[in-house]
């Protein structure tokens, strides 16, 4: 049974979130102690800035509690906790079908922070990878994160949760490109040196051509200038900038405009109708009103730009229930294949002893009173009785199978198949499928489509 | 067998445009679709169709293609049509094909099933080819370029009322007035050539009916409002909504003169 054991942004604080994160760097040791716990048959371990997740294969429905006991203490000591019993109140756990449910909607950016935001599908891929390299992901789970990307692709595709901007930045940049198809050939000008400007500039100007910064402290320009590989230019210059730049990103913390409609007016002349666009995030406003109404530039200040963020968000919210019922699609249809998985080895051990007993009768009668046919005739004796165990056999394996993809307890109809056809050994591999089996199973089964 | 030919090229043609119509219609209102993509890769695929269709419809009909207002205008869509399938490419304008495959399309059908083809001796000159040819080469670019300029009035509308919702589906305002802008400066030396044959074919036939004088009008109009364009945006800096306004004047005066060409050619002669 999969279980996951974990904490985010919605249940704990990010001074306990940061006490768990394991970068790529820390996280092979990591998965190397979780794999040497036996508790745990499979293991992937996720770290994300609002996440530290512990996604793990029990032995058998018997092996869950002590599975979630085993992972909690690791990730106490993962957090440096004194005791389990410290990082408690912050731990969510999910087991068996809620489990799977809860992976596929992480992998689908339905319980990020912001919904739809794309990063925890790379980062899912990257735990998996890292899982994968250690040899701690083979198996059932291995299966149930990868099925988690194709259904992560799958609720992008048939639904909008990605579509639209929902951070004052990318909504900032989508302006632009609205305005501007070649963004990496524009050039960005800083107004203001301090964080919000930082905060634009990472956003805005990592694409851009050409990344200015004109402040009113030089020294300060200067300094951001050399962390953004940007450069600084005088407060004195601001008009000339003005006429070089396409998009303006304002921050200043003056309590005057300091663009005027009179200054871009001059501007607009110089650049000769080129398209400007103003990013203004400061409050009070550093660019005057009308400046909008200039032909050619376009003003968008902080209120403009959280209305966009909340249109997209409610775009993206009104796409939930489309993508939930996708995920519980895809979550019936894993749980179908692992129910088929349970029958496998009683079916196995069927066909095997059939099989078995059969040729074994027929190998002692081609030794004694049919030790006359010739090569033809015992090919075509094999091919008879194979072809009557597929025959025979072919009834109770679909039925046993389809008993558990139905979801009902097939243990019940293959425990009366062990018994009928003496099938010990498949008892024990049955308990194995169970539990202490799965680790390493090598499964070729196919998921349904 | 010709006919036959021409007729499965038509229908071919008119459902490649018909096809495509709808997903850019679909595409601008917003609705999400997988296909979308494929509207332009349609327009694409209708125009060998078109372009066959035109040869071989010539040769049932045993006409030119560019005589006969409809014809021609068929054969004016079918450029519009390459020219973008082409120039989409470098100026990433695939949204003016919302507008380029819907007017294919009617002027396609209107190539079949609207009025006669226009074969009278009397207007028959060797300066008519060259006349044709270049007008309908500069009215499929300015068709481009006023499409351009729609969608840039329409971007443009939205930006400055910050009605960003559904903005996604235009171009970048700045690729719009690009292509605009390549448009009519392609367009321009054509329209030329045609306006200038025009007067001469004119002077030939000795056409001097009050909607000659009104269609020559228009001509010399719209030259001057698209020069007036292209000149005002290099010596004064006109860009955008001016630069679009002006387009789309020039276009409607060249779709007048036009206009004149399908009423004389319904009515019957060239003095009507």
């Amino acid at each position: 049974m999969i279980v996951v054991v974990g904490l985010s942004h919605r249940s704990a604080p990010v001074e306990v979130r940061e006490r768990l994160a394991a970068g790529p760097d820390v996280l092979p040791a990591v998965l190397a102690r979780l794999a040497g716990r036996d508790e745990l048959a499979e293991v992937m371990f996720l770290s994300t800035c609002n996440r530290v997740e512990v996604v793990a294969l029990a032995y058998g429905d018997a092996g869950v509690d002590r599975a979630v006991i085993a992972i909690r203490e690791e990730l106490a000591r993962q957090g440096g906790a004194a005791s389990g019993a410290e990082l408690a109140p912050y731990l969510y756990e999910e087991r068996g079908d809620e489990a799977v449910r809860h992976v596929f909607r992480v992998a689908a950016s339905l319980d990020s922070m912001v919904l739809g935001e794309p990063q925890i599908l790379g980062q899912v891929k990257d735990a998996y990878d890292a899982a994968v390299a250690a040899g701690t992901l083979r198996g059932t789970l291995g299966r149930c994160v990868s099925r988690a990307f194709a259904l992560a692709k799958r609720v992008r595709t048939e639904t909008a949760i990605g579509a639209g901007s929902v951070s004052i930045s990318s909504v900032a940049v989508e302006l632009a490109r609205r305005i501007f198809t070649d963004l990496d050939e524009r050039v960005v000008l800083l107004l203001g040196a301090g964080e919000m400007a930082e905060a634009a500039a990472r956003s805005l100007g990592k694409g851009a051509r050409t990344l200015r910064i004109c402040n009113r402290s030089f020294d300060r320009a200067a300094a951001l200038a050399r962390d953004l590989h940007a450069a600084a230019v005088p407060w004195e210059g601001l008009e000339a900038e003005l006429a070089q730049a396409d998009v303006v990103v304002a921050s200043t913390a003056s309590v005057k405009p300091v663009v005027t409609r009179e200054m871009v007016r001059r501007v607009m002349k110089a650049r000769r109708g080129r398209s400007l666009l103003f990013v203004d995030i400061a409050v009070p406003r550093n660019v005057e009103r009308e400046v909008h109404a200039i032909d050619n530039v376009y003003v968008f200040d902080v209120d403009d730009l959280e209305q966009e963020v909340a249109r997209g968000m409610k775009a993206r919210h009104a796409q939930v229930d489309a993508a939930e019922a996708i995920v519980a699609d895809e979550v019936a249809q894993f749980l179908l294949w692992t129910r088929g998985l349970e029958v496998q080895p009683t079916v196995v051990a069927m066909r095997t002893k059939a099989r078995a007993v059969l040729f074994s009768e027929l190998e002692r009668t081609l030794a004694g009173r049919l030790r006359h046919l010739g090569e033809g005739d015992r090919a075509a004796l094999t091919q008879m009785l194979e072809s009557g165990v597929n025959k025979l056999l072919h009834a109770p394996t679909t039925k046993l199978k389809a008993r558990a993809a139905e979801g009902d307890d097939a243990g019940d109809l293959a425990a009366a198949v062990r018994f009928l056809f003496d099938l010990e050994e498949a008892a024990a591999a049955q308990q194995a499928a169970r539990g202490e089996g799965e680790k390493g199973r090598d499964d070729d089964d196919r998921l349904p489509h | 067998m010709t006919l036959q030919l021409a007729n499965v090229l038509f229908a071919a043609t008119a459902v490649a445009y018909a096809a495509a119509s709808v997903l850019f219609v679909a595409e601008l209102g917003g609705r999400l679709l997988a296909v979308a993509p494929w509207a332009p890769r349609l327009v694409a695929v209708g125009v060998p169709l078109h372009a066959a269709h035109i040869v071989v419809w010539s040769m049932v009909l045993h006409v030119c293609p560019v005589e006969g207002i409809h014809f021609a205008l068929s054969v004016a869509s079918m450029l519009v049509c390459f020219v973008y399938a082409i120039a989409r490419l470098r100026f990433r304008v695939d949204a003016v094909g919302a507008f380029v495959a819907p007017q294919a399309l009617a002027f396609l059908l209107a190539s079949r099933f609207v009025g006669p083809v226009d074969d009278e001796p009397r207007l028959r000159s060797t300066i008519l080819p060259f006349h044709v040819a270049s007008s309908l080469l500069g009215i499929a670019l300015f068709t481009l370029a006023f499409a351009a300029a729609v969608a840039y009035l329409l971007q443009e509308h939205r930006l400055k009322h910050k009605n960003l919702e559904g903005i996604l589906r235009l171009p970048a305002i700045d690729a719009l007035d690009r292509a605009e802008h390549r448009f009519l400066v392609a367009g321009f030396p054509l329209l030329t050539i045609g306006i200038l044959t025009g007067t001469i074919w004119a002077r030939e036939i000795e056409a001097g009916s009050l909607a000659g004088i009104a269609r020559a009008v228009l001509s010399y109009a719209s030259w001057a409002l698209i020069g007036g364009v292209l000149l005002l945006r290099a010596s004064a800096g006109w860009r955008g909504k001016r630069a679009a306004v002006g387009t789309i004047l020039g276009f409607g005066l060249a779709m007048l003169v036009l206009a004149f060409y399908l009423v004389r050619s319904l009515v019957g002669g060239v003095h009507a």
